[in-house]
């Protein structure tokens, strides 16, 4: 009897050291810009991470029509079925001539943060090398289980997952669809909105017309230590 | 000499306002450079300030010497109150708190605009001087508060959750922008371009302001001097030609400056991404 349970003891604890090793390990744990480039190695030169990891990413070298989104995401047959791409292993599997794209071909609107535009971030030292994992894959350095100490303590030192709670990819506030997905943000910004143009629209007009009205007021002169004559 | 000013701001309330004009324009700044930085505008202006992450560290600290400021500014108040005949000794005519003439003082002023009413006679303060102490009263404790969450986001991810800082972010921009279209705008043009100031209202330079224009325009206030019999103990000589181009330059630096961020924010807005 004592054997059975130890037995089955032993059983449990391969099956569960088993699952843990079968998941992939998205390669993005590591920070590397590809198979043989490791971003430190570029760090001394520019201070920036490296900038090119797909293709050249944000500069790019021919002429675009900004805002305009270049085609639509190709389906192979093999993964038609796929719908939901937020727990993969590799979210972008399946899409044909992924090798040839840069990330904000497609992701338009994500490449349009302030860690992106300001601050001259890149997706990858983020979102990490191929493949890069959905966000809700298990074993994504991005799930929110685990990001603040994957992803976000890289930069910013002690990040909690409160810290991490931070919107990197924050809706536009001013959009309807924002009051569903973040309401909290889109009535600040439309109550401050409102603050700002309220005091605009009345003091804008109120000062101009005073301007006006002052071209035609006469300047009394009374002299100096006299008081008004009533 | 001819005694043809009167006494309108103590040395402390000026010194107070010079303490303002050039926080305030490093903050505009250090902030429009950091927010404009995809633009050789924006660049040139952290540049100024020694590039995009020390433009952070001036903004950070100017606003914590500005907050400081503010706190001083408090205790001043609480100093200055009447305590004496509280809360009533509050709305006199002599307070920054708003009181029912002020709105009725500013209808009347807008009747004026279009010649259906006199002017009104207004007091020591008219409401748009209290609409701007206010302005700049709520703005120091919003653009304050969310500073602090920004500048020190993980300790304020402490106390509530780090999509808080989303909208810090947001309400920070929001408020500084509406503080620098009023300012560079409404008082730029208040204080300097009105026939009654042109080319410049020298009163919280100099500390007094001219007596024929303060009868004209804040009669109340003079009439209620000359009863108490207090009038004559506010005026005041000009002061030296020395000084007065000394506050025309500071002056008109601080408009060119303003001017300069103000038209630079507008042309470049179409090149950021917010």
């Amino acid at each position: 009897m004592g054997k059975i349970i130890s037995l089955q003891k032993w059983l449990t604890g391969a099956l569960i050291f088993g699952l843990m090793l079968s998941g992939n390990l998205a390669s993005a744990q590591d920070e590397v810009a590809s198979a043989i480039r490791r971003y430190k190695a570029y760090e001394a030169s520019t201070g920036y991470y490296e900038e090119y990891e797909v293709l050249p990413q944000r500069q790019r070298p021919l002429i675009t029509i900004p805002n305009i989104r270049q085609g639509l995401i190709p389906y192979s047959p093999t993964a038609a079925s796929v719908r939901s791409r937020t727990h993969l292993a590799d979210s972008h599997q399946g899409i044909r001539f992924y090798a040839g794209r840069q990330c904000a071909d497609c992701h338009t609107a994500a490449a349009m943060d302030i860690h992106t535009t300001r601050a001259n971030l890149t997706c990858r030292q983020c979102h990490g090398g191929e493949p890069i994992a959905s966000i809700h894959y298990y074993w994504s350095p991005l799930n929110p289980i685990r990001r603040h100490a994957y992803v976000c303590s890289k930069c910013h030192e002690g990040a909690s997952a409160s810290y991490a709670a931070y919107v990197v990819h924050a809706p536009n506030p001013s959009m309807a669809g924002t009051m569903k997905s973040f309401p909290v943000l889109f009535y600040a910004f439309w109550i401050m909105i409102a603050i700002a143009v309220g005091t605009f629209v009345l003091f804008i007009p109120h000062t101009v017309l005073w301007g006006i009205r002052e071209l035609f007021v006469k300047k009394k002169k009374t002299g100096g230590e006299q008081d008004e004559q009533e | 000499m001819n005694r043809n000013r009167i006494r309108r701001f103590t040395p402390l309330q000026r010194l107070s306002h010079i303490f303002l004009i050039i926080t305030f324009l490093v903050q505009s700044a250090t902030g429009l450079g950091r927010m404009y930085m995809e633009t050789a505008w924006g660049q040139r202006l952290c540049w100024f300030f020694g590039g995009y992450e020390a433009s952070r560290e001036v903004h950070i600290w100017v606003g914590i010497i500005m907050l400081c400021g503010f706190v001083l500014h408090v205790l001043y108040l609480l100093a200055k109150v009447e305590w004496k005949g509280f809360p009533q000794s509050l709305f006199g005519p002599d307070s920054m708190l708003p009181r029912p003439a002020d709105l009725k003082e500013f209808f009347q002023h807008v009747a004026w605009f279009f010649g259906a009413r006199k002017p009104p006679e207004f007091d020591r303060w008219g409401y748009w001087e209290k609409f701007d102490y206010w302005a700049v009263f709520w703005g120091m404790v919003i653009i304050g508060v969310t500073g602090l969450l920004l500048a020190w986001p993980i300790a304020a991810s402490r106390i509530m959750p780090g999509w808080g800082l989303n909208v810090a972010l947001w309400v920070h921009r929001i408020e500084a922008l509406l503080a620098m279209g009023h300012v560079f705008l409404i008082h730029f043009f208040i204080a300097h371009l009105r026939r009654h100031n042109f080319p410049m209202d020298r009163a919280m330079f100099e500390g007094s302001a001219d007596l024929d224009a303060a009868r004209h325009e804040r009669p109340a206030w003079i009439r209620r001097l000359r009863d108490s019999g207090r009038l004559e103990g506010m005026l005041v000589t000009d002061s030296m030609i020395g000084q007065r181009v000394l506050f025309y330059l500071f002056g008109y630096a601080a408009v060119a400056a303003g001017l300069f961020l103000l038209i630079g924010a507008l042309i470049n807005v179409p090149h950021i991404s917010w």
